[in-house]
């Protein structure tokens, strides 16, 4: 037992100090969060101060009308566009002097619409900064709105009147469940996804970190004198816990800091606005004992074929081909995602979620989703324990003979007989 | 009777339709350095991974120090593999420390030792290094190191030598006559014959998985007889061409080794060479040395089972 901690230890140990793991632990989070970080930020860089525009309008009347669209407030109060001048139905062209009050500084733009902008022609909006992204949106809008009104009006409908009678109707979905009705706004289908993933995604990940280990003792050859101290399968299991140890730790430290900057969110959404709330992820604690269990299971599971075929390997490109299958294995499992997420209780949702490979991952879609009968998980619990026994059983017959072995990668026939080799 | 140290009785291995190991009885004494040879493929590592318990025999069995083979027997064994090989991006201390452990050692107990065989093999300033880092050599005393920290009992080193420099083969010499001083088996498992004729007490040869000669090293020397003339001479070398004397001839450059016919007198040589004029330098009748025994009986059992597989 002193000797399976041992490996543990040494497998966690060097993996975690490794300049690798604390940079995708730490970069990962931190670039996913910069990104969405720089795209709110570059977004609302623009509205810092008053941008003074100018309109000529050739239809008349309708420079009143946009002005009230115009109501949009910068964080300090001001108005985010002032209109400093307005030109109804000029004599003159107008243009040139504009265009030289907007060199000199006193003008940001001059919108010019047209005689026949009523009748569909498009208005003219001169500005040096084609990039300010609210003359797109505000401008737009409350020229839009103005046009829209005087057309209405001519036709002698209120603008009012337009809104009501074309307003839609709002479905509200509410979730069935044990637990009452809950008003549900998507939701359960995010949680259930995003459960979906992190299984798929960390099972391939840690499942090869495996196979990895068992192909870099083999190559070093370090593992002759490993087995002359300890039994392979001490050897088999120390390495697939120790990995194991090595995934919850990062997890631990993603969920820690998520749980920092939700905490912060909230701190300052509340300052802003009191009674606030981020919009949160529904994680019933059932649903995180459930993926637990099955995440256990389904990593043994995986953990120990993937290291299985590291044994049988003596490079990393053969290892590169020789995990398609088991790969293949988990990636069918998220192909078969959509089957689930479109009908969780339906005979066929039933059944893959008791196939003994794909039952790990696609059970706990389904109780994310909609708990499914106590039997069935009952049953796909035992399917999944079932299968990691067995697996880890022929893993660890594989992994003794194999990782003694050099040359060319076994056929099944001899793979067959390295399991009656004692 | 003297207390063996590893003891195989009637020791079968096979893999498929390989035979690797063929009903291989062998007694290693307490104490002795016990030299396992063979040529490649006979079977060599086979036999040494029964013994640490890496394989099970299809038959017979075997004792380590009066016990039969389990996990904690594994213990009583340092191991040098031939195929050496460390955890290249762990420290140095790390890595020794970490395989003391699997040896049985507890934590203090293994630092205190890595640290005094580091000095001792004058490696103390290497080991926060990574163990990539260090020269091919101080890689292999790292490995023997590891072998013997947990002070074995039963010692076993495959190709103890290769890849060191004179002065750190005289380290792992000496260091293994002092284990062996103070009561350590020694298995040696090795293709070259002057390091077995200088160091075993007795020997194993093994040849396609059986045993093909085995004993005390002197005896089976003195088995063959002095029937080898070592001659250094000066002169034309037509004297030595004596097809009803001498059987064949070894040149090693200066001295020349003539192996006689069976029953021949070695004074026809000196005869022949006086005769012609020739200058001698040296004439001496000597035992076989082990090379030519070992080619002849690794051959000889070779022919033996042709003619087996033939009849």
């Amino acid at each position: 037992m002193r000797k399976l901690w041992l490996i543990i230890k040494r497998e966690y140990l060097t993996r975690v100090k490794t300049k690798m793991f604390i940079f995708s632990t730490v970069a990962v989070p931190l670039f996913t969060v910069g990104i969405f970080v720089l795209q709110i930020y570059t977004s609302r860089r623009q509205a810092d101060r008053t941008l003074k525009i100018a309109i000529v309008d050739n239809v008349g009347g309708l420079a009143d009308s946009i002005m009230k669209g115009l109501n949009g407030k910068l964080p300090n109060g001001q108005p985010q566009v002032a209109v400093v001048k307005v030109l109804d139905r000029p004599r003159v062209e107008a243009t040139e002097s504009l265009r030289a009050e907007i060199e000199n500084g006193n003008l940001d733009a001059f919108l010019v619409v047209s005689a026949d902008v009523i009748g569909g022609a498009p208005a003219e909006l001169y500005t040096t900064n084609a990039s300010e992204i609210l003359f797109d949106t505000s401008l737009n809008r409350a020229l839009s709105h103005a046009v829209i009104a005087r057309r209405l009006n001519e036709r002698g409908i209120k603008l009012q009147d337009v809104g009501k009678a074309v307003r839609g109707v709002e479905v509200k979905l509410i979730k069935v469940s044990d637990q009452g009705e809950t008003e549900e706004e998507g939701e359960t289908f995010i949680t259930a996804i995003a459960v979906g993933m992190l299984l798929y995604v960390s099972l391939i990940v840690y499942g090869v970190t495996t196979m990895r280990s068992v192909t870099e003792e083999k190559n070093s050859r370090v593992i002759e004198i490993l087995v002359a101290s300890v039994r392979p399968f001490y050897l088999l299991m120390g390495k697939i816990l120790g990995v194991a140890a090595v995934g919850i730790t990062q997890y631990a430290i993603w969920a820690a800091g998520a749980g920092l900057v939700a905490a912060y969110g909230v701190t300052v959404a509340s300052n802003l606005r009191p009674g606030a709330s981020l919009p949160q992820l529904h994680l019933p604690l059932t649903l995180l004992v459930y993926m637990v269990v099955f995440f256990l299971c389904g990593y043994l599971l995986y953990a120990s074929l993937y290291a299985a075929l590291g044994a049988m390997v003596s490079n990393d490109q053969e290892a590169q081909q020789a995990q398609t299958p088991v790969t293949l294995l988990i990636v069918g499992a998220f192909l078969l995602f959509n089957v689930i997420l479109r009908d969780p209780n339906s005979p066929l949702s039933a059944g893959l979620s008791l196939v003994p490979f794909f039952a790990p991952i696609l059970m706990t879609l389904r109780i994310a989703i909609q708990m499914p009968p106590l039997w069935q998980i009952g049953l796909s619990i035992g399917v999944s324990m079932l299968t990691t026994v067995g697996t880890v059983y022929l893993a660890a017959r594989i992994y003794r003979v194999g990782v003694l072995m050099y040359g060319k990668r076994p056929s099944l026939g001899e793979l067959m007989k390295w399991l009656k080799y004692t | 009777m003297e207390a063996s140290a590893v003891a195989l009785a009637g020791v079968s291995k096979r893999f498929d339709t390989i035979t690797a190991v063929s009903n291989l009885s062998l007694r290693i004494h307490q104490g002795s350095v016990f030299g396992l040879l063979g040529p490649n493929g006979a079977g060599k590592t086979t036999t040494l991974r029964m013994m640490l318990h890496i394989m099970v025999p299809d038959e017979g069995s075997i004792e380590m120090l009066g016990q039969p083979l389990t996990d904690s027997t594994q213990d009583l064994i340092g191991y040098l593999p031939e195929e050496r090989g460390l955890y290249t991006r762990m420290k140095v201390r790390e890595v020794l420390i970490f395989l003391a452990g699997l040896k049985g050692l507890s934590d203090a107990e293994a630092r205190r030792r890595t640290d005094e065989w580091l000095d001792r093999f004058e490696l103390a300033s290497w080991r926060e290094h990574k163990v990539i880092d260090l020269s091919k050599g101080m890689q292999q005393k790292v490995q023997f190191i590891a072998a013997v920290i947990h002070r074995p009992p039963v010692l076993i080193l495959d190709e103890p030598f290769s890849g060191l420099d004179p002065v750190n083969a005289g380290l792992v010499k000496d260091t293994m006559l002092d284990l062996r001083r103070k009561g350590a088996t020694i298995i040696l498992s090795t293709h070259r014959m002057e390091q077995v004729e200088m160091m075993c007490d007795s020997i194993c040869l093994i040849h396609q998985g059986r045993n093909v000669l085995s004993g005390e090293l002197t005896a089976i020397k003195r088995s063959y007889g002095k029937n080898t003339v070592r001659i250094e001479y000066e002169g034309d070398g037509d004297f030595l061409n004596q097809p009803g004397v001498v059987r064949s001839l070894n040149r090693f450059g200066a001295v020349t080794e003539a192996k006689l016919v069976p029953g021949a007198d070695a004074q026809e040589i000196l005869k022949a060479a006086v005769a012609g004029g020739v200058r001698i330098n040296r004439f001496e009748l000597v035992e076989p040395p082990l090379n030519d025994i070992f080619i002849e009986k690794v051959s000889g059992a070779h022919a033996q089972t042709v003619a087996d597989h033939q009849a």
